[in-house]
């Protein structure tokens, strides 16, 4: 039943956000073709690498390319759901429109970052899903694997929003969460290379500490490899740990709000 | 004369102001433009570091580890220059309705905005001296000789005038365009695969770096990193890059005051 109202609730969010986005089609085309864009080029500068190298660490062309699809499939689905309400909420905690949130009968965090949908991105998602499938044929996945992608990508970007969920929270004690945001955006430029390429000391920060290296190296490299699940349990531990700290800063920082507009 | 000074000095108070303005949040200009370029420069580091890990004597392309290091440290000290000012109040300030008072005031939209980027500008190239002195302490960077070094310096603030150009005539699209960063997310992008900022440009495919050559990108990352490193140094290369930068300068110019000229008059001053 509670699940029900809140699957209703989200699709008005996300028809309402549709007719919005839309009605600047120049503005909407426009994203379709950047996002584009960033995705070849990415694609392109490693090919480009991998002309004059044959392996980065332990990895091949086909291997390291399978893992930066991966990583740009959860960068899409990412932005097609969650990435306009983190400046969104930077704003309403500056100008105090948060009051108007929290008076909603329903979860905080809900309705602070599931309130925007960026259609534009779910327009390009199959460019994202048909390259992954492209190198995953590559690489011989095995029935597993290919079982196990839809699950890991959900668990993968499950982590990546708890993580920013969680930074996000700071912008409660701070005038200007603008440069939070900015942060949130540099650990998703850091995760979307595998742990490898990282020095003993950085790769156990950034995967224990705080952990962006998991959403990607955890699920992909098993992928690859099923013996290498280690980093998985890390991972699903991460989570639960993750949602835990969550839902407590969450409530303290509430707290700590005191309504810029009142 | 008198006329000269008055007008020096709205320049230099708008500047003061403007500095003050940037540095009033210092965390936010931390994380917002020097984070960014940091965390690039880092995970190129760990990239290349992975790449050349255990072949101590790989060769790429004529870029050998510490070669491979120096070119992604003097990209990192380059876009600090050229490229850190991202012009985002522009667009805002168009769309909310807040140019009139530029239509009132003795000092216009243009030169309200170009001395907040100097003085941001100020900021960058105090953050870049200390950035280089750490990493020339730390010996990481080889500094060419004096006089490369003036030059490559003089050419990259030429190279963040036509940054500002650019990023000017985007933020007045937005007379016509709700919103314009987008088109200034996806220069940047453009800029950054295209201009040898990622990967050097000897790593691309020949062909494409003959085309590149018949566009400004190679002279915006690629270009000034190798006056840095002593790998251009003939008062013919030298030149070259000084005029073609200079030219499209003057092109942006010309098209923002043309642009301005149109725009104004579609202006509908939301909100007053």
């Amino acid at each position: 039943m509670l699940l029900r109202k809140y699957w209703e609730v989200y699709k008005k969010f996300v028809s309402t956000s549709v007719a919005v986005e839309t009605s600047f089609r120049t503005s909407f085309i426009l994203l379709i073709i950047m996002d584009i864009f960033f995705f070849f080029s990415t694609i392109t500068s490693i090919r480009f690498i991998y002309d004059h190298v044959a392996t980065i660490g332990p990895w091949n062309k086909d291997q390291l390319l399978f893992f930066i699809t991966f990583m740009l499939m959860i960068d899409n689905l990412h932005m097609m759901i969650f990435s306009q309400s983190f400046w969104e909420f930077s704003a309403h905690l500056k100008t105090g429109s948060l009051d108007y949130i929290i008076l909603r009968p329903m979860n905080t965090i809900f309705s602070v970052f599931f309130r925007h949908f960026r259609a534009s991105s779910l327009i390009i998602t199959p460019l994202f899903i048909g390259h992954l499938i492209y190198y995953g044929i590559s690489l011989k996945l095995d029935y597993l694997a290919w079982v196990m992608i839809p699950l890991f990508v959900i668990l993968s970007l499950a982590l990546l929003v708890i993580l920013e969920f969680i930074l996000s929270t700071s912008m409660f004690w701070l005038t200007d969460g603008l440069g939070i945001n900015f942060l949130r955006m540099q650990f998703q430029q850091l995760a979307r290379w595998p742990n490898f390429i990282y020095q003993s000391l950085t790769r156990k920060v950034l995967s224990f500490v705080i952990p962006i290296l998991l959403i990607g190296s955890g699920p992909v490299h098993f992928l690859i490899d099923h013996t290498h699940y280690k980093l998985l349990l890390y991972m699903g531990v991460a989570v639960v740990a993750g949602l835990f700290i969550l839902a407590n800063l969450w409530k303290i920082g509430l707290r700590r709000y005191d309504s810029a507009s009142s | 004369m008198n006329q000269f000074l008055i007008n020096l000095d709205k320049w230099w108070i708008t500047i003061k102001i403007s500095w003050v303005k940037h540095t009033a949040y210092r965390l936010n200009f931390l994380l917002q433009i020097l984070g960014p370029a940091i965390v690039f420069l880092f995970v190129k580091y760990n990239l290349w570091s992975a790449i050349y890990k255990g072949q101590p004597d790989l060769v790429i392309k004529g870029f050998n580890f510490q070669d491979m290091i120096q070119y992604h440290f003097w990209a990192f000290v380059v876009g600090l220059v050229a490229q850190g000012h991202g012009a985002w109040n522009l667009a805002e300030d168009i769309r909310m309705g807040r140019i009139s008072s530029y239509l009132i005031y003795p000092f216009n939209f243009w030169e309200f905005h170009t001395a907040s980027w100097i003085s941001f500008q100020m900021i960058q190239i105090f953050i870049t001296t200390v950035t280089l002195l750490i990493f020339k302490s730390m010996g990481i960077i080889q500094l060419p000789g004096s006089s490369l070094f003036i030059f490559g310096t003089v050419y990259t603030l030429f190279i963040s005038c036509f940054w500002f150009s650019i990023q000017y005539l985007t933020g007045l699209i937005s007379f016509w365009l709700e919103e314009t960063w987008i088109l200034r997310v996806s220069l940047n992008i453009v800029a950054t695969f295209l201009s040898g900022a990622i990967i050097p440009l000897d790593l691309y495919p020949e062909a494409l770096v003959k085309i590149l050559n018949y566009t400004p990108f190679p002279y915006l990352s690629y270009y000034p990193i190798q006056i840095f490193m002593g790998k251009i140094s003939s008062p013919m290369e030298l030149s070259l890059g000084i005029a073609i930068i200079g030219i499209w300068t003057l092109a942006l110019t010309y098209i923002n005051h043309l642009i301005w000229k149109r725009g104004i008059k579609l202006y509908t001053a939301a909100g007053m």
